[in-house]
């Protein structure tokens, strides 16, 4: 989905600046922290480690609401509605 | 490394305090086992339990190529025989030995041939050494030294003639003619390997020669030229000092102007390498991170992380509207509702599947009755919103996709978003419901050709609302 621009042809290690601008650009735009931060100052390196740390406690995040919505489900109905959507979100 | 070809920038950088020994071979002589160690291309003599002599690598600088062989100083230990064979072919006074043998004993033989590849030309200034060897030794040792002398090069004949006037005495002056000139053909001869052997001859046979008249005389040559070799390896590291700064200062001076720049671009270069090194090491970090990522092509590969990330959040959201939707049965359940996340919670909910498309409309219902105040207040605008008005900001994301798969159950999300305007204060921006409403939909006719029936799924919200409240 987003461009690609031609790269440079040194193999699998070298990727083209514009690319990474384009691409930290759009890894900055979902970041939050670094959505506050002033754009113009952020190096691709800070996009990137900003975003290893996201995904980090994203997924943390997700383990605990699992765990939350795995507890959840146990006081529930099992047959209600709510369970029925518990159920799928745990199933992701 | 090139046994053959002295390696002076090698020395130059190699000072090393302890050569790093890979032992060449385990030669025994008489008394002391000495071991040829490899210290960067040369083999060192050096006997078990001293350290190996060091030789100043400037002096090998000064030497000629055929005359490497001679820079070696072998750490001799007294009964090695075979150190008298690798004689830097003077340059320098004995190097850094302080050893029994002083440097003079490891001039090299006139032979150049000899190729003996021990060497101490890594040797540092080596430290005090333990005494002297048996006077035949040393005799031998000074006859070679003064044999060296004679092939010595111009710059380390200045050099030598100190060590070897250190050596001098009347009485042994004849001998280490004689001596040298025998010995000199003898290590010559073999080869590495059995350089010791001839060693050991020319020792054996010296020591019949001249050990009467030479020995006291040797032993105090010995010392001396300890003495003085130490001496004149600090000259001769003065010296080498000097030699090697001069091109160096040459440089200076010539091209101050062009060295800074070319400095500038290696420190930009520099710079320029390790960021770059340090964007691959978190694009690698990256990629771990992100669950079954096969693509080696960075931008590939980011572009999944900004997929994986986005989907990261969804599930994020959703999950936790979930977990808000349990306690949603209580009263005063508003506070649980994330401002945001709930409608696109909703609208990720809609993706999920189907089947959660009645789950999710009793969720709005039981909200509606619990903020009956504010649904009050909205009811009649309900209808009019069925999109919740934080749907905008994620507009531009590519919700439009997500909507289009839900199109048919779009009714139900209106719905349930129509219910949820009174919570809408909490989202910022939006003061009017209908301007929000009128917002989002022009957001959603925007990127999605299909908006058209979303908008007339809204008429079903609206009775299905009043049906079912």
């Amino acid at each position: 989905m987003s461009s690609r621009r031609s790269r440079q042809h040194s193999g699998s290690t070298r990727i083209s600046d514009d690319q990474i601008i384009e691409l930290v650009s759009k890894l900055r735009q979902l970041v939050p922290e670094i959505r506050s931060r002033r754009s113009d100052k952020v190096s691709a390196s800070k996009v990137l480690q900003e975003t290893c740390n996201y995904i980090r406690s994203l997924h943390r995040e997700v383990n605990d609401l699992s765990e939350r919505l795995a507890q959840l489900l146990t006081t529930i109905d099992a047959d209600s509605a709510e369970a029925g959507i518990i159920r799928s979100l745990l199933n992701q | 490394m090139n046994d053959c070809v002295p390696d002076f920038e090698i020395q130059m950088e190699e000072e090393e305090e302890n050569p790093i020994p890979v032992s060449k071979k385990a030669s025994t002589q008489n008394d002391d086992i000495m071991e040829l160690l490899w210290q960067n291309g040369q083999v060192v003599m050096q006997s078990q339990n001293q350290r190996p002599i060091r030789k100043p690598p400037r002096e090998i600088r000064s030497s000629e190529p055929q005359n490497y062989a001679n820079n070696q100083h072998l750490f001799m230990q007294e009964d090695e025989m075979a150190s008298w064979l690798h004689y830097p072919i003077h340059q320098d006074p004995p190097p850094l030995d302080h050893h029994n043998f002083s440097a003079d004993i490891f001039y090299p033989p006139p032979n150049a041939a000899l190729q003996c590849s021990v060497r101490a030309d890594h040797l540092r200034h080596p430290p005090p050494r333990p005494p002297i060897p048996p006077p035949s030794r040393m005799h031998n040792f000074v006859h070679f030294s003064k044999h060296a002398n004679a092939s010595l090069s111009s710059k380390v004949a200045a050099a030598q003639p100190t060590v070897v006037d250190s050596c001098d005495t009347p009485v042994a002056t004849a001998d280490r003619v004689e001596t040298a000139r025998a010995s000199g053909g003898k290590p010559a001869a073999p080869g590495g390997g059995r350089e010791t052997a001839t060693c050991d001859m020319t020792v054996t046979s010296s020591p019949g020669g001249s050990s009467g008249s030479a020995e006291p005389d040797q032993r105090e040559a010995a010392v001396d030229r300890k003495r003085k070799g130490r001496e004149a390896e600090e000259s001769e590291f003065q010296s080498e000092d000097v030699d090697f700064e001069s091109p160096e200062a040459k440089k200076q001076v010539r091209g101050s102007t062009s060295t800074k720049r070319s400095r500038a671009a290696e420190v930009h270069n520099l710079s320029e390498r390790r960021r770059r090194d340090r964007i691959n090491e978190k694009m690698k970090a990256l990629q771990e991170l992100i669950p079954r990522c096969n693509k080696s092509d960075k931008a590939s590969m980011l572009d999944e992380a900004i997929e994986y990330l986005k989907s990261l959040q969804l599930q994020v959201q959703m999950m936790s509207m979930g977990c808000g939707m349990v306690p949603m049965m209580f009263p005063g359940i508003q506070q649980y509702m994330p401002p945001m996340g709930m409608g696109i919670g909703m609208g990720m909910g809609m993706e999920m599947g189907m089947g959660m498309n009645r789950p999710v409309m009793t969720f709005p219902n039981m909200l509606a009755s619990s903020t009956l105040p504010a649904a009050t207040a909205a009811a009649h605008l309900g209808p009019r919103f069925p999109m919740p008005p934080f749907h905008m900001p994620h507009v531009a994301a590519p919700d439009s996709s997500r909507v289009q798969a839900a199109n048919h159950s779009d009714n139900t999300m209106l719905n349930s978003h129509g219910t949820l305007d009174p919570d809408q204060s909490r989202i910022p921006n939006f003061t009017d419901p209908y301007h929000q409403y009128l917002q989002l939909m022009q957001a959603m006719n925007q990127p999605n050709v299909s908006k058209p029936s979303t908008s007339r799924g809204q008429e079903n919200p609206e009775k299905h609302q009043s049906d079912e409240t």
